[in-house]
């Protein structure tokens, strides 16, 4: 097996991942784009193991000499024997898992594969200090790679478990805020930057108790970071997690002279830290405000607003009967998803109540905002899995001008995200967050279990609208029954 | 408080201005209802039904007028048959709830103010989103346009939708509908609904998308003038643009076979829009329905209260189109009176006439017999399009006067709109950010130049080229794939599975291999679970 064979597998392993990803840009080419990353995948794997098992006369790479100092010692057997048990069962538990998971429960099963990597990173870094590297030595900047790369790996699988926590609802989604907790994190950072010296420090391997407790302080970093965080933010913080699985990788890849780790990490960092920019774009707040500032925590002080013609009003409360009427009146209609829709799993009835109004000749299209929900994309999966067309399922920007010529919105658990307080009234703490302008349509219809707050716990005057009409109780039902009433209405015509 | 339903005298008044619903809810706020017997009888809402809800039914005028705190009424009170007055039995300092038309009632507003009586009028409610459920021209204007289509039907002698039979082809009607304010576009809805084909003309610009959204062309009409008025409404316009308004009004009224015509300004008689000349032109059998007709119509043929023929066509010239519809119209016209009365009440059930509310220093013609009216007058509409206002704007929503048919909510958002992008940051601002930036990552890159191992250099190119390789692929996957792209991400971070194989090489059970085996363990969840799950997902997608 030659260097330069395996160095060229590796090249086309980075250049199928690179296309796997740009083969998501629309969803005609998506599938194409994930046969890629699994070719890649392949590719990469079985070259490793080829290198392995074939090393070559002169080995140069770190993966070649371990092939060659394994066939010496004759353990070359047992060794494929670890591998291939582990990669065995390892796949058996992942097809699983992917066969079985529900797509209302997708955040959650991201969130805890974020977590595998993280615990993989750490795992290989620890693996990587008491198994100094072929050549190089242990000096200073693979000490510095392998602490970082611990580090990041660490505070990944501790902060994926919690978010994984918080997604199933085992964990409260309120966020957990310790006093001093700025200070809190600053001392396990001024902890982490002290050992790690020390660490440096050590001859050989003795410094691994310093890596250990690095790791326990990072690992509790991590559960500290996310507990802080609320359930509303969960959409950046997954985005926020993937990243760092992607700088892990990345750092093992430093640590171990590994350019495809490298390269792939890269890859996989960016997309998370795009996505999380995006989210902090539609949520218009920074990043740093997210993460660390805790939004949603303190509870708004509703200010009396000067000035406002509008008091507070009351809910106008309608039952399906006449939700059915003014559909089947309408000539457009927007449906707007939130989270609640997930919970509820109401999104077979929503999609069935679809097809029969465009049928009767509604025009019926989805607005999604890019918060909705706990996951980027969270909304299109649901719709996916129910079978909603995607050309009628539109993002924010494409949507938000169509409001005023639309007949009925329809919001089905969603509260933030047509907040029209974000818009209006500076001392709301969504203000300056762009929301889907539902009011702005001639009628809504907002579906909701009770008058209860939404995630952030603000007024929504949307509810208290003269153009609003509330469907109260869980969304399932009422779509459900709604569903029953359109067909007999259907029938009589 | 004592309030009065009495029974509506004027000629041709079928309406009624309270339902048992509004009954029923008055008398729940702790108030004494009054109906006069028979008052909603030919609405079909009988005296039982009043009773039920709670109301004590009055057998005279005179009774309920004398005893009455609060009158509603449909009509303003006029003459008696005997010669005397409804006004003059009200009792003093009572108050009068009813259309006024203050601006051509100045004699009844002498008589009301002699008896020191509150009056509101409906009809100067203001048009603002809040005052929706208390426009009563709105509803009834809505009534009359679908009335009218309805009039229109049975004197014309076609079909409304066209067919093709074995008998030949029945050709649809098609209909022109002038103005197209809540009578015309309820009537354009209407004749829509039968499956006509309809045009519709205004002066108005703005209303030519409601036109358009409701499925009817709007009439182009190309004049320099602005059609536009205060207070939504069309205004008086110049005596040239009147000629070719007629001249086009004319030309397209011959190409129909019905005319519905909606065209009123403000305190002014009808402006005359289908000319006599006009009429000899429209093919025999049409049909003009005329709702301007009690202020001389836009057709000077038409009579009002009467259905005329001149020139081989029908003219309708009815005046009370909702009172043709009287139950329907009584519920509407009771809801928005019930409306504006609990906007004039305080918490305590009593008035509580609070000047700086906007409706009602609209709707207040006299207070104690001393006039209020008219309220200082709004503002000019501002355009249609959003004004992109600067942060310091005012909070209070301005009257939203786009448009009779009150059109939405005028407090604008204030942020510009960002979407998607970073809100607040100047672009003189951001250009300084980009280069610190790039200063410090300069500085830093040069200082590992010269500290760090080649080997480490390498690293670092090869990375920093991959992230922006990353960057750039990534901005262009589609917000719906967003999901898909997190779990492929996820499975192709699996890769961390050959550091994990470095660690098994050597085949022995050392820690460092154990921790290998994890590894890798863990790692293969993640690379088989993802693309799976990721392959599950996009079938979905593709379907």
């Amino acid at each position: 097996m030659s260097e330069g064979l395996q160095m060229m597998a590796y090249f086309a392993a980075s250049l199928l991942f690179i296309f796997s990803l740009r083969g998501l840009s629309s969803q005609e080419t998506a599938g194409q784009g994930n046969t890629f990353g699994i070719v890649g995948m392949l590719i990469a794997v079985g070259i490793t193991a080829a290198a392995m098992l074939f090393p070559a006369a002169e080995p140069v790479a770190e993966v070649a000499q371990a092939g060659a100092e394994a066939a010496q010692s004759g353990h070359l057997g047992v060794a494929l024997g670890m591998l291939g048990g582990a990669v065995g069962i390892g796949a058996v538990i992942g097809a699983v898992l992917a066969a079985r998971v529900q797509m209302t429960s997708m955040p959650q099963l991201v969130a805890i594969l974020h977590s595998f990597v993280g615990l993989a990173a750490v795992l290989v870094g620890i693996g990587s200090y008491l198994q100094p590297p072929v050549h190089g030595g242990a000096d200073l900047v693979h000490l510095i790679e392998v602490y970082v790369g611990v580090f990041v790996g660490a505070v990944t699988f501790t902060g994926s478990v919690v978010a994984w926590g918080k997604l199933e609802g085992k964990i409260g989604s309120r966020p957990l805020l310790l006093p001093g907790r700025h200070v809190l994190n600053a001392v396990a950072m001024l902890g982490t930057v002290t050992m790690g010296v020390l660490f440096a420090m050590a001859p050989g391997t003795e410094g691994v108790h310093w890596l250990l407790g690095m790791t326990a302080i990072a690992g509790l970093l991590g559960i500290h970071l996310v507990m802080a965080i609320g359930g509303g933010d969960m959409p950046v913080v997954v985005s926020l997690l993937n990243s760092y699985s992607g700088w892990a990788a990345s750092a093992a890849g430093f640590m171990l002279s590994n350019d495809l780790l490298i390269i792939t990490g890269a890859l996989v960092g960016s997309s998370g830290a795009i996505l999380s920019l995006i989210m902090c774009r539609a949520m218009n707040r920074s990043i740093w405000n997210v993460v660390f500032g805790g939004f949603g925590t303190e509870q708004p002080k509703k200010k009396p607003k000067e000035g406002e013609a509008e008091p507070q009003g009351e809910v106008q409360a309608v039952e399906v009967d006449e939700v059915a009427d003014m559909l089947m009146a309408a000539r457009r209609v927007i449906i707007i998803p939130g989270y609640g829709m997930a919970v509820a799993q109401a999104q077979h009835p929503v999609k069935d109540v679809t097809t029969l109004l465009r049928d009767h000749g509604v025009d019926v299209r989805y607005a999604i905002h890019p918060v909705a929900g706990r996951l980027p994309g969270h909304m299109n999966v649901l719709l996916a899995e129910a079978n909603v067309p995607y050309d009628i399922v539109l993002e924010m920007d494409e949507i938000n001008d169509d409001f005023p010529r639309t007949d009925v919105s329809v919001v089905i658990g969603a509260n933030d995200i047509v907040n029209p307080d974000a818009l209006d009234d500076e001392s709301s703490p969504i203000y300056g967050m762009p929301v889907l302008e539902a009011w702005k349509s001639d009628k809504v219809i907002v579906l909701k279990r009770s008058m209860g707050a939404g995630y952030a716990g603000i007024d929504n005057p949307l509810f208290v609208n003269d153009n609003t009409r509330m469907l109260f109780g869980d969304a399932k039902d009422s779509m459900s029954r709604l569903l029953s009433r359109l067909r007999e209405l259907n029938d009589a015509s | 408080m004592k309030i009065g339903i009495p029974r509506e005298i004027a000629a041709r008044e079928r309406r009624v201005a309270a339902s048992p619903d509004t009954v029923a809810k008055m008398v729940e706020r702790g108030h004494e209802v009054w109906v006069q017997a028979g008052a909603g009888a030919e609405a079909e809402l009988s005296d039982e039904a009043y009773v039920a809800a709670g109301a004590r039914i009055v057998e005279t005028a005179l009774e309920l007028f004398g005893g009455a705190d609060v009158l509603l009424k449909v009509n303003a009170p006029q003459e008696t048959a005997d010669g005397g007055h409804e006004a003059d039995g009200i009792k003093e300092g009572a108050t009068l709830i009813s259309f006024v038309w203050p601006a051509e009632s100045a004699a009844l507003l002498e008589r009301l103010s002699a008896r020191k009586v509150n009056v509101f009028a409906m009809d100067a409610v203001p048009r603002i989103t809040r005052a929706q459920k208390m426009d009563a021209l709105s509803s009834m204007a809505n009534i009359a346009g679908y009335r009218a289509v309805v009039e229109a039907a049975q004197h014309y002698g076609g079909f409304f939708a066209g067919q093709i039979t074995a008998a030949g082809r029945i050709p649809p009607a098609h209909v022109l509908i002038i103005g197209a304010g809540v009578a015309g576009l309820a009537a354009v809805g209407a004749a829509r609904g039968l499956g006509a084909v309809v045009r519709a003309f205004d002066t108005r610009e703005a209303v030519r998308e409601q036109v358009q959204s409701l499925g009817a062309t709007f009439v182009d009409f190309q004049f320099d003038e602005s059609g536009e008025g205060v207070g939504g409404y069309a205004k008086q316009m110049s005596d040239a643009y009147l000629e070719a308004e007629q001249a086009l009004l004319a030309r397209h009224a011959a190409e129909v076979d019905i005319v519905i015509t909606t065209a009123l300004i403000p305190g002014r008689p009808a402006p005359v829009l289908i000319t006599e000349e006009a009429v000899t032109h429209m093919k025999p059998g049409s049909v003009i329905v005329d709702l301007a007709a009690a202020r001389g119509g836009n057709c000077p043929l038409a009579v009002a209260d009467e259905v005329v023929r001149a020139h081989e066509v029908t003219i309708v010239g009815y005046t009370d189109l909702p009172s043709r519809m009287p139950r329907q119209s009584s519920l509407l016209y009771a809801t928005n009176v019930y409306n504006l009365l609990g906007e004039l009440l305080g918490p305590d059930e009593t008035f509580n006439l609070d000047k700086e509310n906007e409706v009602i220093r609209g709707a207040i013609i006299l207070e104690g017999g001393e006039m209020r009216w008219p309220a200082p007058r709004p503002k000019p509409a501002e355009p249609a399009a959003k004004p992109a206002a600067d942060k310091d704007a005012a909070d209070k929503p301005k009257p939203s006067l786009a448009a009779p048919k009150p059109s939405a909510r005028a407090s604008e958002p204030r942020s510009s709109k960002g979407h998607g992008h970073g809100h607040g940051t100047s672009s003189a601002g951001s250009t300084r950010t980009t280069a610190i930036a790039v200063a410090v990552l300069s500085i830093v890159l040069i200082g590992l130049g010269f500290v760090a191992p080649t080997e480490f250099l390498r690293h670092l190119t090869i990375f920093l080229l991959a992230c922006i390789v990353g960057w750039h692929v990534i901005w262009n996957v589609s917000a719906a794939l967003h999901t898909p792209l997190m779990s492929v991400t996820n499975a192709i971070s699996g890769i961390i599975l050959i550091g994990g194989m470095l660690m098994v090489r050597g085949g022995e059970w050392t820690a460092a291999s154990i921790l290998g085996m994890v590894a890798i363990l863990v790692a293969a969840i993640n690379v088989a679970g993802g693309f799976l799950v990721t392959q599950r997902m996009l079938r979905m997608f593709r379907r």
